[in-house]
């Protein structure tokens, strides 16, 4: 069974433009499927699309059988949640006022939220590691703990996908490592689907490593040029065809834990 | 803030207004006591006399009362609109007039003036023309079917310099011995003319705006964290857009008619609210309207006492305002957002 298909979409904000073109896929339930691909070539305004936010020119896209461009954006928030790339802050709200907005679907009416919604979001909170900083303001996190802010919003939606745009693309070392271990256990234990878009493309052989079910789409001028296993796709080949780059691929075994590496070596251009 | 800090702020901020509104209905040339004014309520609504002398009653019933009351509305109006701009713009520079309903209102009352020489059709302009204003705004912010809050508030600015614009020019047509000193002192706002019956009709669109933005405030949270991430949390970010643009200018303009153009109170209140009971819209919003009521009437009690004649209200909102802006800036150190 498949949870999200995309038939033949295609995309431009200029009609005669296109951004993408004919783009199909199908994500499997309990998968990461990951896109990649140069800056410009199109991840963002894809994921705009399976956003609902660009209305695609060509094409349809599915979610558990639902044509996408029927659903209410009330029920569209209860398949599809969405982590942005990145958060304009303009007021100081508490990170309790933050996570909340992710019952925003399944508040009665014009109301907001009660206190067992409180209570899912402060669940939500401590399963990203923020235990206690529920009263904190969200203006004087850092970008780390921010970024889970936004991850635990997203999960108290308790929909079945979640869409994360480079969830990483900010952060440092560490924040990398625990976002990807906070990935893992929503794919292992929650059950989630995975849609994200990166730059990182380790993080597709630290999810295969981890056991996590990976798929990667390698995207290159508004078109899917691979799409398979991180191993399949993420070669020194593709990498020299799409990014125009000199790359080498490893593996360690430090402390134990097998994994999978690439690096990127020389600029061929 | 702790939730019973919170119920403290919160019955304060209920008890305010009603402490302001008798304080000022005491306050005046002519003497009246708290006494005078529950008994004189007691009359009303019983109808057996108490012994309160008619030239009482009538100061509090017919001067004190109304004026009192009508200014609490303004400032409750322009606070809940301020507020919800704020957070619908994603900006805390926004007041209730940034889409140009303070401009167009002015534009409409001049326009009353220097057409009919009359004061009874100028609320009537004003309102019509505040809304017009809006929506003009909101077609030039309107790009292929969609508006962004960017090109909204571009539209809002453009449709603001028109209608200054157009006030100008009809202050050089008046008359500059009756209709331009009317038009000045109509600009800079009062509340002196509030004891007409035919302004208690402005209450109307103040009352819906109000009762509609405190429905619909906590979708305000939801839609100032963006429109992509407001739709994605469930919102139909256009329909509620245009709603709450609606509602806010529906309790300007009806406050505009009423008080003429008031600044600083769509600003400011809203900011004061946040430091007092933080950004949540839930309590930000009715946070605003008690310390908008508050702070007109309080306003409004010294533009009629201080001197033997009228200070425009304007004036005094802005000389009290700012200062007292600086201070709250200062002591929370820009803490609050």
């Amino acid at each position: 069974m498949t949870l999200l298909r995309l038939n033949n979409l295609s995309f431009g904000y200029d009609p005669h433009r296109l951004i993408f073109e004919n783009i199909s896929f199908a994500v499997q339930p309990g998968e990461v499927f990951c896109i990649i691909g140069p800056n410009g070539c199109g991840k963002t305004t894809l994921i705009d699309s399976i956003l609902g936010i660009n209305p695609p020119q060509q094409g349809t896209i599915e979610v558990g059988g639902i044509h996408l461009a029927k659903l209410k954006p009330r029920e569209f928030a209860q398949h599809i949640a969405y982590v942005p790339q990145s958060h304009t802050k303009t007021f100081p709200y508490t990170v309790l006022d933050i996570v909340v907005m992710g019952r925003t679907y399944a508040t009665q009416g014009f109301g907001s939220p009660d206190s067992s919604q409180r209570q899912q979001a402060l669940k939500s909170l401590e399963q990203v590691g923020l235990k206690g900083f529920e009263e904190r303001l969200y203006t004087e996190l850092s970008g780390g703990e921010l970024q889970l802010v936004l991850i635990a919003r997203a999960l108290t939606q308790n929909a079945r996908i979640m869409v994360l745009d480079e969830p990483t693309a900010h952060l440092d070392f560490r924040h990398e490592l625990v976002v990807m271990e906070i990935i893992t256990w929503l794919v292992k234990e929650k059950g989630l689907t995975i849609v994200m878009a990166t730059h990182f493309l380790n993080q597709a052989f630290y999810l295969e490593n981890a056991g996590v079910p990976t798929r990667v789409a390698l995207m290159n001028l508004g078109k899917i040029e691979a799409i398979g296993s991180p191993s399949e796709v993420i070669t020194k080949n593709n990498l020299k065809n799409v990014f125009k780059i000199i790359s080498t691929t490893g593996t360690t075994n430090e402390e134990g834990i097998q994994r999978k590496f690439i690096v990127p070596l020389k600029n061929i251009r | 803030m702790s939730p019973q800090k919170k119920t403290i702020v919160t019955i304060i901020l209920m008890m305010l207004p009603v402490l302001f509104f008798f304080g000022t209905i005491c306050i005046g040339r002519y003497y009246v006591s708290l006494t005078d004014i529950f008994l004189t309520l007691w009359q009303g609504l019983t109808g057996n006399s108490s012994g309160i002398s008619t030239e009482t009653t009538t100061v509090i019933l017919q001067i004190r009362f109304p004026r009192a009351f009508q200014g609490a509305m303004v400032g409750a109006a322009l606070g809940a609109s301020g507020a919800a701009f704020q957070s619908l713009f994603r900006n805390p520079l926004v007041s209730s007039g940034i889409l140009g309903v303070s401009a167009g209102a002015g534009f409409g009352a001049a326009l009353a003036i220097v057409l009919f020489n009359t004061v009874f059709l100028t609320p009537l302009f004003a309102f019509i023309f505040g809304i017009l204003a809006v929506i003009l705004s909101y077609f030039a912010g309107k790009i292929d079917n969609t508006s962004t809050t960017i090109t909204l508030v571009l539209g809002g600015t453009i449709i603001q310099s028109i209608f200054s614009a157009l006030i100008s020019l009809l202050k050089y047509l008046a008359d500059t011995a009756t209709q331009l000193p009317a038009i000045t002192f109509w600009l800079m706002g009062s509340l002196a003319s509030t004891k007409t019956a035919d302004v208690f009709l402005a209450l109307i669109p103040m009352v819906l705006g109000m009762a509609g933005i405190l429905t619909m405030r906590y979708r305000l949270n939801v839609l100032s964290m963006g429109d992509r991430e407001a739709r994605t949390l469930g919102i139909n970010v256009r329909a509620n857009k245009a709603t709450i643009i609606g509602l806010a200018t529906l309790a300007t303009a009806g406050a505009v008619c009423i008080s003429g153009i008031v600044g600083w109170i769509g600003l400011i209140i809203p900011h004061v609210g946040r430091m007092l009971v933080g950004n949540d819209n839930k309590w930000l919003v009715p946070a605003s309207m008690s310390l908008g009521a508050c702070f007109v009437i309080f306003c409004d009690t010294l533009c009629r006492s201080i001197t033997g004649g009228e200070i425009p209200l304007g004036i005094v909102t802005a000389l009290i305002g700012g200062p007292f802006f600086i201070y709250l800036l200062k002591k929370t150190k820009g803490r609050s957002w």
